[in-house]
């Protein structure tokens, strides 16, 4: 008590000596920008789990109390010392007038010295006399057009609760999603690149996010003439078409043939074409022969099939935490949907509201997995919706509005959901668990302890009856026609795998500061999933017979830079499975799959645990980490070394058994040798050129037909024309 | 993408991944400063030249049995071993490392190494990683929330004349994964053994039922037949043209007459492959020494097996023990011999030491409070034991170092900066490693 009174009479001494200082800051509204833009509770020092050096602050400040606590009162006081204001720990820590590991964050002539410095003095007070809330902050400008190499200098105004404003520029911190589009620097100055194009500046003051965009159109639009003669097969040729014109790019040439077979069925079964597939296509005069085989391929057998592999990266869980066999039947569960060509908003219907034995009905086992409320909420934002809410799990979204309360209100949806059975019991979890719903049961804030009520992102509350599973309420939410998430997130995920990259990329990572290149195009399409009821395939059909999908992957001058408007088809490596039967497909000889019977294509697996040298070699996801979701693309020299080198593959090739052999044996001319593996491999047939470089092998001196076959197998399997979709 | 990043103490480094928002604080002039000298200083040190091999002994190796032994400790504590005279006088290792005993000058034990995280999962991501899993995991998980340190070294060194950066033999460990840094930087596992006559590296070398003029022949009819229109122009980004460059890489790999001797451990004299042990274990180290000579930086060996819950004693002595005595005790005589041992780091441990006490099956559980490893090689002194467990093995008492300083001080020697802020894709920042303090003893 009487240091307190000492406390409080020095600082009436202090700010009647100097009247400057007579308004009492507020620690929240201050202070914590203060020690934010100085970097002190930055994620990788203070703020990172436990501290730095015992101090610790909340990242982005989403917890104020206790950042207050820790410096006013941590350290038993040693942090702030209001007699002597420039002898607090706090000052002499981060002007390094002491020694400091994080080094000098300000000097002592700076305006955040002399802020801290007077906050100090007056008893480092929690409020001031009249506390405001932060409400908003404004950017400005908040778009504008430059050319390159242009500049341009951000303002950031903080509006607060009583209609007050606040300059905060020197205290936001600024970031650019596109480095090479512009850069920005610590006080807010955007500085263009060398390149055309659109970017945002994502800028951050405490826990309020908002972006400026920045555009550089071309400075050689093309004439409206240069579109005039394009084709336009459906809408969105036309919604590509219209940003091609703002940005000066051209589509390139339409793919031929050849190229369109074998990129439509990669894209929609996972495999090669047959080379009777080929021929067939190759010779058909008809008009209308590519839109016939779209039809033709949609309705494979084999397109649930792949479609269970790309879906399943998402919601077949780790077999080695929840068990085998629950993953089996989610597995299974999933083929059955896609070959049944369910409606996507019931396939998402079933996941979510699965009940039962995770050894009875497959879905359960993602309840399983995602057994903790918040992991379920988590999931299924990310999964379903498109964003990501995990970093607001423990603080405030570092570039989005999600805070904790969005993260624990969706938690709030499974928080009634009750097991009994096993539990996780790796490596096996071979009993099973039961999971049903009863009411009962609630999600609380970690900070607040407030009890959660469920509501989704963005979405209103939601009041669900006592008798009622709040899941089938997060769905009803999710599958409204009106909803903004549910089938953007979709569409945006299939245009990904037809294009190699998402309208909005990562394509689970929708934000405000991470907008999508071709917003109409993105409206469209998920209008129309929606409109034809969430018919996984119509929105196939059309995306395939888009002019822009038939697209060559050959740049011209316009469009060698961008990667991000379809003006060219991107070339890309075939997955890990994909790539397992297209080896199979040339070679006639399948890869031996660990536990499953001889012949066994690798789009039939269904364990990411399952051996395999081969596939892991072309990557699969990685089910041991938290979010196995993610497939890396990059090809590696360890890919180039496996098909230049490998024993095994080898052995495939020169099999007695095997495609080599067979067609040496047979009757075939050696042309006709090289039209079956061409066709086989790159479902064209060889150039004149190609064809004679075969043919003089073939008639080399001592030349044997087995083994010029075997060579020629290899050398396709070891080219980019088989390895990467193009 | 290349950009600056700055850890907490202000130090940078330039790399590949991605910033995320929460590192922008821009660069000061003092920090490009910093940065200056610390690029100066790290130049002129050969801590880039270290390379490792780790040793991996899943399962958990017991510490009495091994390097700790506890002869004073009442019964159902000491164990049935004995104990053996070192090459340093007052040290005692147990009975069954005789060879190890003999070496004891050419390497460092730790054996006051304590966590607690006492399951497989979670014991082998901290000590594999240098960080604790941050949520609970299963005993039998095979979990990754971080980068392994083999994956680490592979991002910072790089790949070399197509040379893979990080080799793991016979299998991943749990945690030996790349977690977010991609793909690229996941171990090139070798499963088959060195020990069988037919062993081949697997992809490093052309098949030898072709090699020659085939070889030849393949590569001349690929060359001509490789006709994909290349996108030469760099903003670009084709594949294809990354492609050519794996190709190149890949083909001055197999030609690479040093490299293939590498490989072929049957170029090894037949007496140096027995002083190893002709065993899976034995010859799987001889290879690791091979290929960390011609530039590999990371060698795991993975050896299973030593979660001994039951019938330890009768267990331990048939096999395990006496292979990893005479392999371990080949490598570092031979390292030494070799004038290799300066630029080898050799480490060897699990991910925790066994219960004090003997089970009712004649085993040990898991005991995460004291383990023992070894380090040799790389200036780390020969002949040094650091820290103790108190009398009955209990719990390491003296000079107790955590996980974090573990790793800190593998990266240290390797000349990597372990305090250093990586971010993830999704741009978090996370700290390569937490709170590391080296263990000083090693770097003296």
């Amino acid at each position: 008590m009487d240091r307190m009174r000492a406390k409080f009479a020095i600082l009436v001494a202090f700010s009647m000596a100097t009247p400057a200082f007579a308004d009492r800051l507020s620690f929240r509204n201050d202070v914590l920008p203060v020690l934010g833009k100085a970097g002190c509770s930055n994620g990788s020092c203070h703020a990172k789990s436990g501290g730095q050096n015992g101090f610790q602050l909340s990242v982005f400040a989403y917890d104020p109390a206790a950042d207050y606590r820790n410096i006013v009162r941590g350290a038993r006081g040693r942090r702030i010392f209001p007699a002597a204001p420039e002898e607090s720990l706090l000052l002499l820590k981060a002007t390094q007038s002491i020694d400091h590991e994080g080094g000098k964050r300000f000097d002592k002539d700076s305006e955040f010295y002399r802020m801290i410095h007077k906050w100090i003095s007056q008893g480092a007070p929690w409020n001031s006399e009249k506390e405001i809330s932060l409400m908003r902050i404004e950017v400005s400008p908040s778009s504008g057009q430059y050319k390159r190499k242009g500049e341009t200098s951000l303002k950031v105004t903080a509006h607060y609760s009583d209609k007050s404003k606040r300059d905060v520029t020197h205290l936001s911190e600024y970031q650019s999603n596109d480095q090479a589009l512009a850069e920005v620097d610590h006080h807010g100055h955007v500085t263009m690149g060398n390149q055309f194009g659109e970017g945002v500046v994502i800028v951050r003051y405490m826990d309020k996010v908002e972006v400026a965009r920045v555009a550089i159109p071309t400075e050689t639009l093309l004439p409206e003439s240069a579109y005039a003669k394009l084709t336009v097969n459906n809408e969105i040729d036309r919604k590509v078409y219209d940003r091609h014109k703002q940005l000066g790019l051209l589509v390139s040439d339409l793919a031929s043939d050849s190229e369109f077979i074998r990129r439509a069925s990669l894209d929609t079964l996972g495999k090669l074409p047959e080379p009777e597939r080929v021929r067939k296509f190759l010779a058909s005069k008809h008009p209308k022969k590519r839109e016939y085989l779209i039809d033709e391929l949609l309705d494979d057998r084999d397109w649930a099939d792949h479609w269970a592999t790309s879906f399943g990266d998402l919601v077949r869980p780790n077999t080695l935490r929840v068990g085998v066999k629950g993953v089996y039947l989610m597995d299974r569960w999933l083929r059955r949907k896609l070959r049944d060509n369910a409606p996507y908003d019931q396939i998402v219907r079933e996941i979510l509201t699965a009940t039962g034995s995770t050894h009875m009905h497959g879905p359960t086992v993602l309840m399983r997995d995602k057994r903790v409320p918040a992991d379920a909420g988590a999931f299924t934002s990310r999964i379903f919706l498109g964003v990501r809410l995990e970093c607001a799990q423990c603080h405030h979204h570092p570039s989005e509005k999600w805070g904790q309360e969005d993260y624990y209100q969706l938690a709030a949806f499974f928080g009634s959901m009750k097991r009994k059975g096993q539990g996780i019991s790796t490596p096996i979890s071979g009993e099973p668990e039961y999971w049903y719903w009863q009411a009962g049961g609630t999600v609380k804030h970690p900070v607040s302890g407030e009890v959660m009520k469920p509501k989704p992102p963005d979405g209103p509350f939601i009041d669900v009856p006592k008798d009622q599973d709040p899941r089938a309420a997060l769905v009803d939410w999710m599958v409204d026609p009106e909803n903004p998430f549910f089938a953007r997130a979709l569409v945006n995920r299939l245009w990904g795998k037809f294009f190699g990259v998402g309208i909005v990329e990562p394509v689970d990572d929708f934000r405000a500061s991470n907008p999508p290149t071709n917003e109409p195009l993105l409206d469209w399409l998920a209008k129309d999933f929606k409109k034809h009821k969430y018919d996984l395939k119509r929105t196939m059909r059309v995306i395939m017979n888009s002019r822009i999908y038939q697209t060559s992957s050959v740049a011209n001058k316009t469009n060698v830079g961008d990667e991000r408007n379809y003006a060219r088809s991107i070339r890309r490596r075939l997955g890990a499975e994909a790539m397992s039967d297209a080896v199979t497909r040339v070679t006639g000889m399948p890869d031996t799959l660990e536990g499953l019977a001889k012949g066994t294509r690798a789009m039939m697996t269904w364990n990411t645990k399952m051996r395999s040298v081969f596939l892991d070699t072309f990557g699969r996801p990685d089910s041991s980490a938290e979010c196995p979701c993610e497939r890396d693309p990059s090809p590696t020299i360890i890919q180039s070394l496996h098909l230049m080198n490998s024993d095994k593959l080898e052995a495939r090739i020169v099999s007695g058994s095997g495609r080599a052999v067979n067609l040496a044996k047979s009757e075939r001319k050696p042309e006709e040798i090289a039209d079956e593996i061409y066709l086989s491999a790159y479902s064209r047939f060889p150039t004149a050129d190609e064809k004679k470089i075969v043919l003089a092998a073939y008639d080399a001196k001592d030349a044997s037909r087995e083994k010029v076959t075997q060579d020629l197998i290899w050398a396709l399997i070891n080219t980019p024309e088989f390895v990467l979709n193009h | 993408m290349s950009i600056l990043k700055r850890n907490c103490a202000g130090m940078a480094r330039r790399d590949f991944l991605q910033v995320g928002l929460a590192s922008i604080g821009g660069l000061t002039m003092t920090d490009i400063v910093r940065l200056k000298a610390e690029k100066a200083k790290a130049a002129g040190k050969s801590a880039k030249d270290i390379r490792c091999i780790l040793v991996w002994l899943d399962g958990g190796p017991t510490h009495y049995e091994t390097f700790d032994p506890k002869p004073d400790a009442p019964d159902g504590i000491r164990g049935e071993y004995g104990t053996i005279k070192t090459s340093v006088p007052g040290v005692h290792f147990s009975e069954y490392l005789p060879k190890l005993a003999k070496s004891f000058n050419r390497y460092t034990v730790i054996r006051s190494i304590a966590h607690r995280q006492n399951n497989h999962g979670a014991g082998n991501h901290y000590m594999m990683t240098g960080r604790p899993t941050p949520v609970p995991v299963g005993c039998g998980a095979f979990v990754t929330f971080h980068p392994s340190i083999g994956s680490v070294v592979a991002w910072d060194r790089g790949i070399k004349d197509g040379m893979p950066s990080y080799v793991s033999l016979e299998r991943m460990s749990r945690s030996g994964g790349p977690n977010f840094l991609g793909a690229q930087y996941a171990p090139f596992v070798i499963s088959e053994s060195p020990n069988s006559k037919s062993f081949r590296v697997r992809d490093v070398s052309i098949p030898e039922s072709i090699v020659g003029a085939r070889a030849e022949n393949r590569r001349e009819l690929r060359k001509s037949l490789d006709n994909l229109q290349r996108i030469n122009d760099r903003v670009a980004n084709d594949p294809a043209v990354t492609m050519d460059e794996f190709y190149q890489q890949g083909y001055q790999l197999v030609y690479s007459e040093k490299a293939q001797t590498a490989f072929d451990i049957s170029k090894e004299p037949e007496k140096t492959r027995e002083k190893y042990g002709k065993n899976n274990f034995g010859q799987r180290l001889l290879l690791a020494r091979r290929m960390t000579e011609v530039g590999v930086p990371f060698v795991t060996v993975y050896n299973g097996g030593w979660d001994d819950h039951s019938d330890l004693f009768k267990n331990l002595k048939k096999r395990d023990l006496p292979e990893l005595d005479q392999g371990m005790a080949a490598l570092m005589t031979d390292l030494a011999e070799r004038g290799t041992l300066d630029n080898t780091l050799v480490v060897c441990l699990g991910e925790f030491g066994r219960t004090p006490k003997i089970n009712k099956n004649g085993g040990r559980d898991h005991w995460s409070f004291a383990m023992s490893v070894m380090m040799g090689g790389a200036g780390i002194p020969g002949g040094q034991i650091v820290g103790a467990t108190d009398v009955k093995g209990y719990y390491a008492n003296e000079n107790v170092y955590a996980p974090e300083d573990f790793a800190a001080s593998i990266y240290t020697k390797l000349g990597i900066d372990h305090a250093q802020v990586l971010h993830t894709p999704a741009g978090r920042p996370v700290q390569l490693i937490d709170k590391g303090r080296l263990i000083k003893e090693l770097f003296v």
